[in-house]
C-alpha cells in the first residue's frame, strides 16, 4: 500500500508526460509542451541556486546565452552539428561562474542580484560588438539538415522527448543535491547564512558548487533553445528579460521546490502563448497585461508560489477529513 | 465560490483555448501577416498593419482610381472568381521564438496560405524557417539582413531593396554629386551600433572603396543614447564634407537637436531611412533639419497621384503619412496577392511558380523600384532606392532626376 502509494502519482504524472504530445497532437500544441518543457530546464536549473541556495541571480541569461553561443557557434565556424557545441558552452558557462562567482558570491541580498544583473548586461554588450560570435546580427543554425545529428526538424515530437529526458536529468540531479548533505546545507544557508556558518556550514563552497551546477545546467538549457530555434542574437540570447522569465516560472511554481519551476513553466508559457495568439494580433499589446496581471496577483496573494497554495490545500482537505472522521 | 471553482473555470477556459479554431469556408484566402505589435518596434509594426489593411482595401474593394496597380479596379480577385482576401495579424513581440511560434500557428491552424513579415531580419529568419519547412510562401517586404537569401531557401521571396542596393544608390547619387562641382572627398558615417547601423555601414564601407570613396570617419554609437554632444563635436572637428546618419528614430532626434545647440552643418547630410522616414522626425525637428536627404524608395507624390491617394487612405487610418518602412511592407504584401491572384489557386507549389514568374513594371508600383522581379535566391532585381529631401514641412523627391519633383537643394540649411 505505501510503495504503492509512493509511486502511483509519479507514475501517473510521467505518463502524462510523455503521452501529452500524442494526445494534444496539433503541431502547435505540440511546440507547446516542447516549450515548457525547455524553460522548466532553465526554471530548474535557475532554482538550485536561486531557490535552494537563496542566491537570487538576475544573470543567468550568460549562462544561457553560453550554451546558446556555443552550440550555433560551433555550427557556423567548425561546421560541425549544433549538439556538438553544447560542451563547449557548459564549459564556457562553468568558467564564467567560476570567475564572477568568487567576488559577487560574497555579496549578499540584492547586491548579488545586482552584480549579476551588470554582468549579463556586460557579456550582452561584448557579444554584440564581437564578429565571431556573429556581433548584433546574430548566428543562424542549420535550416535544412545535412543529417540527423543536425537535430532539425520540421516536428516538434523529437524535441518533445529530448527535452523530456533532459528536464528528468536536471530533476533527478536536484533530487540527490536535495537529499544530500549539500542540500541541507543550502537551506541552512538560505535561512541564515551566519548562523550556518556559526555552526560549521562551508558557506562560501556549498554557494559556490550550487552556482556552478545551477549555470552548467543553464547552459544545457540555452543549447537546447538554440538548436531547436535556429538562430540567436545578442536580444535573444543574453536579454535581461530572459533570466526574468526564467525567474518568474521558478517564482510562481515555488522555489526551492523539486516541480516548482515545471509547474511555473507550465502555467506561464501556455498562458503567454495563447494570450498572443487571442489578443497578439488586435495589437494593444494586451498579452503582456494578461501575462503581468497573473504574476502581480500571484506576488500579492500567493508570494510563496503555487506548489505551496497546493500544500496548503491539502492540508486544510486533510484537516476536514481528521475532523469528519472524529 | 472557493478556489477550487476559480482554477476549474481556469481549467476549462485553458482547455477551449487550446482547441484549434473551427475551419472557416473557403471564399476568403487567408495570408498571415507577422509583425512586431508589441515591445522595442511596436510602431514601425502597427504603421506596418495599418498599410496592409489599406492594401487589403485596395484588393477586396474596387479601386478604379489607383491605376495600374494590380487587383486595384476589380473587388477581390478576378481568377479565383472574386474571392476575397483576410489578412491574420500575429504579433512577434520581437522574439525570434515567439515569431516562429506564430509562423507554425498561422500555418498550421489558421491554414494561410502564404506568410509576409516579420520586420525584424532575426525574426524573418526563424519564421521563414517554419514556412520552408512547411513548404508554404513567404513573402518579406521589409527585412534587408543579407543572410536571408543565402540559405538556398525555395519558398522565401522579399521585394525590399537590400544593402548592396542601398550602397549602389549612395554611390551613384554622391558620384553625381562629385560631377556636379560638390565637394565630396572626406565621408563620415554615424550609425547606430546594433545590427541594422553595423551591416549597412559595413556595406557601405565596402562600396565606398570600389567607387573610390573615402570614409574617413567612422562615429558607431547607441541607439538608446540620451546624449549625442560628443559625436557632434567630433564631427564639427574633423568637418567631413558629407555625414551619413544610420539611424532610429529617438537618436536621430537628437542629433538634429545637438547639431543646432552647438551650430554645426555639414554641407551634404543623409539619413538612411529608419529614423529619419519616422512621422515623428518630420513633426518634432523637420524645421531644423531643412535640406536633410533621406533614402527612401516611397514618395507621396503630387496631389492626385496613385501614391498620393494611397497616402489619403492611410493618413485616415493611422493619422501620419505613410512612411518607407511600411510603404515596403505594403508593396511586399500587394506583390504576394498578385501572383496569388495569377496563380489562381491557393495551392502553395502554384504560388510558389507564380511568385517566380513576377514581373511587375514600374508604372504597377506604388514604391519606387524600377519593378520586382525575383531572382534565383528570393532578392527583388529591380528593387532600387530614391532619395528624397526636407524642403518645408515635407519630404520630397529629389533623386534621380527620372522621378524628382523639386530640384536637390545644397548645402545643407538646417534652420
Amino acid at each position: 500500500m505505501g510503495l504503492l502509494r509512493r509511486f502511483l502519482w509519479p507514475a501517473i504524472w510521467l505518463l502524462v508526460l510523455l503521452a501529452f504530445p500524442l494526445v494534444w497532437d496539433t503541431p502547435f500544441q505540440q511546440r507547446l509542451g516542447t516549450l515548457v518543457l525547455l524553460y522548466a530546464i532553465a526554471a530548474s536549473a535557475w532554482n538550485i541556486v536561486g531557490g535552494y541556495a537563496g542566491q537570487v541571480s538576475v544573470g543567468h541569461v550568460v549562462f544561457f546565452g553560453c550554451g546558446a553561443y556555443g552550440a550555433l557557434a560551433t555550427y557556423t565556424h567548425l561546421g560541425l552539428p549544433p549538439i556538438a557545441g553544447l560542451p563547449l558552452g557548459v564549459a564556457a558557462s562553468v568558467a564564467i561562474a567560476a570567475v564572477v562567482g568568487v567576488p559577487t558570491l560574497r555579496l549578499s541580498g540584492h547586491y548579488f542580484s545586482m552584480a549579476t544583473i551588470a554582468v549579463a548586461e556586460l557579456v550582452r554588450l561584448v557579444v554584440a560588438n564581437t564578429e565571431f560570435l556573429g556581433a548584433a546580427v546574430g548566428l543562424s543554425g542549420p535550416t535544412v539538415p545535412r543529417s540527423v545529428l543536425d537535430l532539425s526538424f520540421t516536428s516538434s515530437l523529437p524535441y518533445y522527448y529530448l527535452f523530456l529526458a533532459v528536464l528528468a536529468g536536471t530533476l533527478a540531479l536536484t533530487w540527490r543535491m536535495e537529499n544530500s548533505r549539500m542540500g541541507y546545507y543550502l537551506r541552512a544557508i538560505k535561512d541564515s547564512e551566519r548562523a550556518a556558518r556559526s555552526l560549521g556550514a562551508a558557506a562560501s563552497r556549498y554557494k559556490m558548487r550550487a552556482y556552478l551546477l545551477s549555470a552548467a545546467l543553464t547552459a544545457v538549457a540555452g543549447s537546447m533553445y538554440a538548436i531547436m530555434i535556429g538562430f540567436i542574437d545578442p536580444e535573444s540570447g543574453l536579454g535581461i528579460l530572459i533570466s526574468v522569465k526564467i525567474l518568474i516560472m521558478a517564482a510562481l511554481g515555488g522555489t526551492g521546490t523539486l516541480f516548482g519551476p515545471l509547474v511555473g513553466a507550465a502555467i506561464l508559457v501556455p498562458l503567454e502563448e495563447i494570450s498572443n495568439n487571442v489578443f497578439g494580433g488586435g495589437g494593444a499589446g494586451l498579452t503582456f497585461v494578461v501575462y503581468g496581471a497573473v504574476i502581480m496577483l500571484l506576488a500579492r496573494f500567493q508570494p510563496g508560489g503555487l506548489l505551496e497554495l497546493l500544500g496548503r490545500l491539502r492540508a486544510r482537505a486533510a484537516g476536514r477529513g481528521a475532523r469528519r472522521a472524529a | 465560490m472557493g478556489f477550487t471553482k476559480i482554477w476549474a473555470m481556469a481549467g476549462v477556459l485553458a482547455a477551449g483555448l487550446m482547441l484549434p479554431p473551427p475551419a472557416s469556408a473557403q471564399d476568403t484566402i487567408k495570408i498571415g501577416a507577422i509583425y512586431p505589435l508589441s515591445g522595442n518596434a511596436a510602431s514601425a509594426g502597427e504603421s506596418a498593419k495599418a498599410a496592409l489593411e489599406v492594401a487589403l482595401d485596395i484588393i477586396n474593394n474596387p479601386h478604379p482610381e489607383l491605376g495600374n496597380i494590380p487587383l486595384a479596379k476589380t473587388a477581390g480577385l478576378p481568377n479565383l472568381k472574386g474571392a476575397k482576401l483576410d489578412i491574420v495579424f500575429a504579433d512577434n513581440q520581437g522574439s525570434p521564438a515567439v515569431g516562429q511560434s506564430q509562423a507554425l500557428r498561422l500555418i498550421t491552424q489558421e491554414k494561410v496560405a502564404a506568410l509576409t513579415g516579420a520586420y525584424q531580419s532575426g525574426i524573418t529568419q526563424t519564421a521563414s524557417a517554419i514556412a520552408e519547412k512547411y513548404g508554404i510562401p513567404f513573402l518579406s517586404g521589409e527585412s534587408v539582413a543579407a543572410n536571408l537569401t543565402e540559405r538556398g531557401f525555395k519558398w522565401f521571396f522579399r521585394t525590399t531593396p537590400v544593402a548592396s542596393d542601398i550602397a549602389k544608390t549612395y554611390m551613384a547619387f554622391l558620384k553625381d554629386l562629385k560631377a556636379g562641382g560638390q565637394k565630396v572627398d572626406s565621408i563620415a558615417v554615424v550609425n547606430e551600433n546594433s545590427d541594422y547601423g553595423t551591416s549597412i555601414a559595413q556595406v557601405l564601407d565596402e562600396a565606398a572603396k570600389a567607387n573610390g570613396f573615402n570614409i574617413d570617419l567612422h562615429i558607431p554609437y547607441s541607439a538608446n543614447t540620451t546624449d549625442v554632444q560628443s559625436q557632434v563635436l567630433q564631427l564639427k572637428d574633423k568637418k567631413p564634407d558629407v555625414v551619413i546618419f544610420v539611424s532610429y528614430t529617438s537618436d536621430a532626434i537628437l542629433y538634429m537637436k545637438a547639431m543646432k545647440a552647438l551650430d554645426y552643418k555639414p554641407a551634404v547630410l543623409i539619413g538612411d531611412d529608419s529614423g529619419f522616414s519616422d512621422a515623428a522626425f518630420l513633426k518634432t525637428v523637420g524645421s531644423i533639419a531643412q535640406g536633410a536627404i533621406n533614402r527612401s524608395a516611397w514618395d507621396i507624390g503630387k496631389p492626385g497621384s496613385v501614391t498620393y491617394l494611397i497616402n489619403e487612405m492611410y493618413k485616415k487610418k493611422r493619422g501620419v503619412d505613410l512612411d518607407d518602412t511600411a510603404g515596403r511592407a505594403m508593396q511586399g504584401f500587394l506583390t504576394l496577392a498578385d501572383a496569388i491572384n495569377r496563380a489562381g489557386s491557393t495551392e502553395p507549389a502554384k504560388i510558389q511558380a507564380a511568385l517566380r514568374a513576377t514581373d511587375l513594371k514600374p508604372d504597377q508600383l506604388m514604391m519606387g523600384y524600377k519593378g520586382v522581379k525575383f531572382d534565383a535566391k528570393g532578392n527583388n532585381e529591380l528593387a532600387a532606392a530614391l532619395l528624397i529631401q526636407i524642403q518645408g514641412d515635407h519630404y520630397v523627391a529629389v533623386w534621380p532626376k527620372e522621378t524628382a519633383v523639386a530640384p536637390l537643394q545644397l548645402p545643407y540649411k538646417g534652420w
